[in-house]
């Protein structure tokens, strides 16, 4: 016979497993059942609510769950329950709290913008995600850019231009920088003048022998730097070429390198090797005109926009 | 008593149980060794180090694999050999069958993380296998199906008690799911890269049919089955009621097969099955406590045994886990609570409050409860059983509470917007409000951790013991056989 120590109270089913399993067979608690029915009525009222059950190539779309928006084109749509529409009524709901501010920064000069004190709030309100979600990948958050990568938009330092104007154009058809490598057409040693040279203009310390010989190289047309770079080596704007007499180093990782022989090869590298990898995508039909020309203002406001 | 009952051992076959066992605890310790690692890697993404093999997204399905198949997996193949013998009054059926589900399951699990840290991955989660082991599993997976059914078929007990209900189901439900969802087109026969058949909605649609029902049979039958035999077990108290065992597991399986789709809200997947998803998960609430009732009512009458049996407690509390994340569950299921909750953290606290907490919980109770019996000795210490209870118990509560806040904060972030109709935070803030949560994260996974290796230890210490004290019984008694 079973272990019949807990004989007293509710009924076993009378089966005896493994020496000492046994059942109770209790009713289910009352409780139990009453919610099992009750999710039971939930499930048919949120079947009555939202599409649910197909029926042959149709489905069941729900009564009390209509969605109605007004669309871009200013008509009233109305669809039964669907994720696609509730997206729309949102997006459009938005988008329409929104417009009159976009239409008010589209038929305002760039210099009347900052006197509307509700348009520039609109501007750093709007202009705070599309900055982090578009730009900030590259530029880093606040746009303080990065060495040896990315520019700086935080600075008065530009390479195609600090106005308005140049930065939306920056924005809307991107940039290539370029510099062609020199490291083939010069001897190592006119490499070595050619970078002294390039510290010496921003202040860095630099051999002064070299640093001479390097002018002239600069300014002859065997190395030619300055077609680009200008007489002055203040850079070209037009052609994005960098102004090199300033602080602001963008390729040349000069700031990070630990000793004055480290800042030499980094300005040496930069000349031997040349620069392909400057490349601003467009955003030119990724975002709208309204939203160029709000990350336009955006930007300006960074740091030193001109 | 089974453990002063030497008889046992005689009866049944333990022996690839025992190896069971063992990489059950071998595999939950590498398991949640690499899931430290990755927590760690999204507190502090240098740990990534650069190297391809280490990084998140491989490391990722290495870390589900050996805890959901390595860990899980050798518990349920351990747990259920045991158990329908037992209840079966049968040895198993199968002869060379068994060790080549053992092997067989160890190479899968191996080969698996290798393929993962290779960059080998059909990307499809819980089932990121490539085909050649896909094969294998089939093939395993036919064989375990044969065993326990052949053992089964062999009882002297004219009932077939609940526990292996729910082990049979757990087992074709599994066989079904993984057929359906790795129907894929192998680019070359000497290749391990695939292409799955379906496309699209349809796709995603059967991964989470499968996905659903990895958790649904996989990790929640297939331990009810586990509990129904344990709980009862070790408590020494008949099961609560009978008839709630029946309309619960048939509820539960017949709604199980529904619910994947609210893992699709607000997809392309049609809105309908969406919303069958949703309501079927509503209503699977009830049957799924019915497990959870039919286990802490199984225990009245004995509550005093809490204070003193930490085996006990930890089966108490993964039951407690497991009605709570069966409530969190149909409620993450609904439409609109899913728009804040889907893809955020919260998710992730979601399943591991029913991983560690009732998965995990429930096999710690379940493999301390056999240790002792099948090495037939007593555990090398209950005070270490009392340690690993709770390291384990704060380590998931520090989990589950840091993911509920990072998750909602995410949720309720992403969709913010101000007054003028703009979102209010761009992603990388929500990002960088994150990360004290994950540090959070990673510290409860490592308390979870710690506990694990303190039962590991006392798992080795006890089978020492077993082996010491058998060596000293056959020297004494040569003839006990």
């Amino acid at each position: 016979m079973a272990d019949n120590m807990h004989k007293q109270g509710p009924q076993t089913t009378g089966h005896v497993w493994d020496d000492t399993l046994q059942e109770y067979n209790n009713p289910l608690p009352s409780w139990w059942v009453w919610g099992f029915y009750g999710t039971l009525l939930f499930a048919i009222a949120y079947w009555l609510v939202y599409p649910s059950w197909p029926i042959g190539k149709s489905f069941l779309t729900g009564v009390f769950g209509n969605i109605e928006y007004v669309n871009a084109a200013g008509e009233t749509e109305s669809w039964h329950w669907n994720t696609r529409a509730k997206l729309l009524k949102e997006t459009q709901e938005a988008a329409a709290q929104q417009k009159p501010f976009y239409d008010k920064l589209a038929a305002t000069p760039f210099d009347q913008i900052g006197k509307d004190p509700d348009l520039s709030s609109f501007v750093t309100s709007a202009g705070k995600p599309l900055f982090a979600d578009n730009c900030a990948a590259c530029h880093q958050s606040g746009g303080s850019g990065k060495v040896g990568s990315y520019p700086s938009l935080a600075d008065d330092d530009w390479l195609y231009g600090g106005s308005h104007e140049k930065i939306q154009e920056t924005v809307t058809k991107g940039r290539r920088g370029y510099m062609p490598p020199f490291g083939e057409a010069l001897a190592p040693a006119q490499v070595t003048a050619l970078a002294s040279y390039v510290l010496a203009l921003s202040g860095e310390k630099a051999d002064p022998a070299k640093a001479a010989e390097g002018k002239e190289l600069f300014h002859s047309h065997a190395a030619a730097c300055f077609y680009c770079h200008g007489d002055e080596a203040k850079g070209r704007q037009d052609i994005g070429s960098a102004n090199l007499t300033d602080k602001v180093w963008l390729w040349a990782d000069v700031p990070g390198a630990g000793d004055d022989a480290g800042r030499l090869a980094a300005v040496e590298k930069v000349i031997a090797g040349g620069l392909a990898k400057g490349v601003m995508p467009a955003w030119e039909g990724r975002l709208s005109p309204e939203q160029i020309k709000l990350l336009t203002v955006y930007v300006h406001e960074l740091g030193g926009g001109k | 008593m089974a453990a002063s009952n030497p008889a046992a051992a005689e009866q049944y076959d333990y022996e690839y149980i025992k190896k069971f066992t063992v990489m059950a605890i071998v595999w939950a310790v590498v398991g949640m060794a690499v899931g430290v690692y990755i927590a760690s890697e999204l507190a502090w993404p240098f740990l990534n180090f650069d190297i391809p093999y280490i990084t998140f997204g491989r490391f990722r399905p290495v870390h589900t694999g050996a805890v959901i198949f390595g860990f899980g997996g050798s518990a349920l193949f351990a747990t259920s050999y045991y158990v329908v013998q037992r209840t079966c009054q049968a040895r198993l059926w199968g002869g060379g069958l068994i060790p080549f589900t053992f092997w067989g399951w160890q190479a899968i699990i191996v080969l698996a993380a290798l393929s993962y840290v290779t960059g080998y991955s059909q990307g499809r989660e819980y089932a990121e296998m490539e085909w050649p082991i896909d094969l294998l599993i089939e093939v395993v997976w036919v064989a375990y199906l044969a065993i326990f059914v052949g053992t089964l078929m062999k009882r002297k007990q004219p009932h077939i008690y609940v526990a292996n209900w729910f082990y049979v189901s757990f087992i074709l439900a599994t066989a079904l799911l993984h057929t359906f969802n790795n129907i894929a087109v192998p680019v070359g026969l000497f290749t391990l890269k695939s292409y799955s058949l379906f496309s699209g909605a349809q796709d995603a649609m059967t991964q989470w049919w499968y996905g659903h029902n990895a958790v649904g049979f996989f990790l929640t039958a297939a331990f009810l089955g586990m509990m129904y035999y344990f709980v009862p077990k070790h408590a020494g108290r008949p099961v609560y009621s009978y008839r709630l065992s029946i309309v619960h597991f048939w509820a539960l399986s017949f709604m199980y097969m529904w619910v994947g789709t609210h893992h699709l809200h607000w997809t392309a997947l049609p809105d309908w099955a969406s919303t069958l998803g949703a309501t079927f998960s509503i209503m699977l609430l009830l049957p799924s406590w019915g497990g959870m009732i039919n286990g802490i009512m199984t225990l009245s009458g004995a509550w005093d045994k809490l204070r003193t049996d930490y085996v006990m407690r930890f089966m108490i509390v993964a039951l407690s886990f497991y009605g709570m994340s069966t409530f969190e569950g149909p409620l993450m299921s609904l439409k609109d609570v899913n728009a804040l909750s889907h893809y955020t953290d919260w998710t992730v606290g979601h399943v591991h409050s029913g991983a560690l907490g009732w998965v995990a919980m429930i096999s710690f109770g379940s493999l301390y409860h056999m240790l002792p019996r099948l090495w037939n000795t007593r555990l090398y210490s209950e005070k270490l059983v009392g340690v690993h209870f709770w390291l384990a118990t704060v380590g998931v509560l520090l989990y589950i509470v840091a993911m509920w806040i990072s998750g909602i904060s995410q949720g309720l972030m992403w969709r913010a917007f101000d007054d003028f109709g703009n979102l209010q935070y761009s992603f990388v803030e929500s990002v960088e409000a994150m990360h004290p949560f994950y540090a959070m994260r990673a510290i409860g996974g490592m308390f979870f951790l710690s506990g694990m290796c303190v039962m590991a230890y006392n798992a080795y210490m006890t089978i020492r013991q077993g082996a010491r004290e058998a060596g000293v019984a056959g020297r004494t008694a040569p003839a006990a056989a």
